[in-house]
């Protein structure tokens, strides 16, 4: 029957005699059948086959020896007071009650970071800009991906990439960290470290936002702290922290050439829609702090019009590249 | 416990049970990985040290795979400079009725066996020996790794395809 089988696939008569069995196997079985047949998942014309062959034999004592092995003894109570200990020894240590200690250390952290972007920007590092209505998607020297969204900017150096992957961002960007050291992106408001990821950065004048897509990002905010997990979003808006559930998507919707808003301030959604279209927004007797939610296109511009302006209750005169945002009732 | 939704790893309660659930795989994990006995505990040290840190925004149902991550992620820059050389204990050896020859037999296959896992790549063996001595489905263990399912069974397969060659001298 293998005979057959192997002459039915074509190949029977070119392969030399000893490996014949063999072939013939593989094109019975499945893909990974040896980790299918410890989980007994094999249908029983594999397992079959599977036992007839000559390496089952040890395959079965592998089976069996290996079931028997056993790791190294590990105290669980002993281990959890050591926790326990070095949770006490840090608690002990955080307390500081001194204010003047916490301003000199803001004080200090902005010096670090006022001559960081001083030197940043006066040295020759690699600039990547990208204009009013473009995106741009930059490779880094280890294979980190970053794509920048309108009217957005990185800066970093690449010839100590090896050594420090620092990127000082203003405007927005997805980034795909490759695995290994620290990866750090500072923008003007807030600092944002990982090991390997995927994450958007967003900071435009008084809003700054960060989405984890993948692993966990630290995120530095007025001097905190905070871990961000996969599928979370941290928002703060005029230094005000906000975290909001993100969508349950595995990239920013901008990347597919759309912007998603939820519950943002119009104001912010009116400068997006600015930089994504390349047009001058005005506006008139409208509330520019009411909460947006939605999502407009940024290559239809028209579409993307009525998109703000329908959920809002406003409207809007479209000429040139100039658009006026207007009350409903106003004549 | 699972069912009450006020469940805070800040507990202590919660957080022990966390700890008991948890603590083993999490060494067991590291041991498999690196070899070596020192860093499994560190890593245990560290990602539970950071889970208490951490306890007001990780809920239980994510703390699973919060101290795996930690733990993944203390080593991810470490060079292996020391060569792996498990030991694992057997359960049934200690005693047993069987002929002297039989005991011989199957000494010299378990050491064969530790030998073929010391030479096995790192994330083939965690794979193995998670599933074998601590029992854990090809989905939990993907889970773990932070890869799919397929990409569990591919590295079972090369382990099991690599642990025969070596055995049998091939």
């Amino acid at each position: 029957m293998r005979y057959s089988l192997a002459d039915y696939f074509g190949f029977g008569v070119a392969l030399e005699h000893f490996n014949l069995d063999y072939r013939v196997k593989l094109e019975i079985m499945q893909e990974n059948y040896l980790a299918k047949w410890l989980n007994n998942e094999l249908t029983e014309v594999e397992l079959e086959e599977f036992k007839n062959s000559d390496e089952y034999a040890t395959y079965q004592r592998i089976k069996e020896v290996s079931g028997r092995l056993e790791a190294p003894d590990f105290d669980t109570e002993q281990a959890l007071m050591a926790v326990k200990n070095r949770q006490a020894l840090k608690e002990t240590k955080v307390v500081q009650l001194h204010p003047f200690k916490k301003f000199l250390k803001v004080a200090a952290a902005v010096a670090v970071l006022i001559t960081g972007s001083y030197f940043y920007l006066n040295s020759l590092d690699e600039k990547v800009s990208t204009q009013y209505a473009e995106s741009k998607e930059v490779v880094l020297p280890d294979n980190s991906k970053i794509v920048l969204n309108a009217d957005s900017e990185i800066v970093y150096d690449k010839k100590n990439w090896d050594n420090e992957r620092s990127i000082v961002l203003s405007g927005e960007a997805f980034f795909k960290v490759a695995k290994g050291k620290r990866f750090t992106v500072t923008t003007e408001t807030g600092t944002v470290a990982v090991l390997g990821t995927q994450f958007n950065v967003e900071q435009r004048d008084g809003f700054f936002e960060v989405t984890c897509y993948e692993g966990l990002v630290s995120v530095v905010f007025n001097g905190k702290e905070t871990r961000l997990p996969a599928g979370e979003s941290l928002v703060a808006i005029d230094g005000v922290l906000t975290a909001i559930p993100s969508p349950e998507t595995t990239t920013p919707s901008w990347i597919s050439k759309e912007s998603s808003f939820q519950s943002i301030p119009l104001r912010y959604v009116l400068s997006e829609f600015e930089r994504q279209h390349n047009v001058t927004v005005s506006v008139k007797d409208i509330d520019v702090n009411q909460l947006y939610t939605g999502t407009f296109s940024n290559t239809d511009t028209e579409l993307a019009l009525k998109s703000i302006s329908v959920p809002s209750r406003i409207k809007f005169k479209f000429e040139g590249n100039k658009v006026l945002f207007y009350a409903e009732d106003t004549p | 416990m699972e069912t009450k939704k006020q469940d805070n790893v800040c507990e202590e309660s919660v957080f022990g049970t966390i700890f008991n659930t948890h603590s083993r795989t999490v060494f067991n994990y590291i041991y498999y990985k690196f070899g070596n006995e020192e860093k499994a505990h560190d890593a245990v040290q560290e990602a539970f040290v950071k889970l208490w840190e951490n306890c007001g925004k990780v809920s239980p149902s994510k703390a699973k795979s919060f101290v795996y991550t930690v733990a993944n992620n203390l080593y991810l820059n470490v060079i292996k400079a020391e060569k792996v050389r498990l030991k694992y204990a057997d359960k049934t050896l200690k005693s047993t009725n069987e002929s002297p020859e039989y005991i011989m037999e199957e000494k010299q296959f378990k050491e064969k066996l530790d030998h073929a896992l010391n030479s096995l790549p790192d994330n083939q063996r965690t794979v193995f020996l998670l599933n074998r001595i601590d029992g854990k489905k090809y989905a939990e263990i993907a889970e773990m790794e932070g890869v799919t399912v397929k990409a569990i069974e591919k590295r079972m397969h090369l382990a099991l395809k690599t642990l025969r060659g070596k055995i049998d001298g091939i």
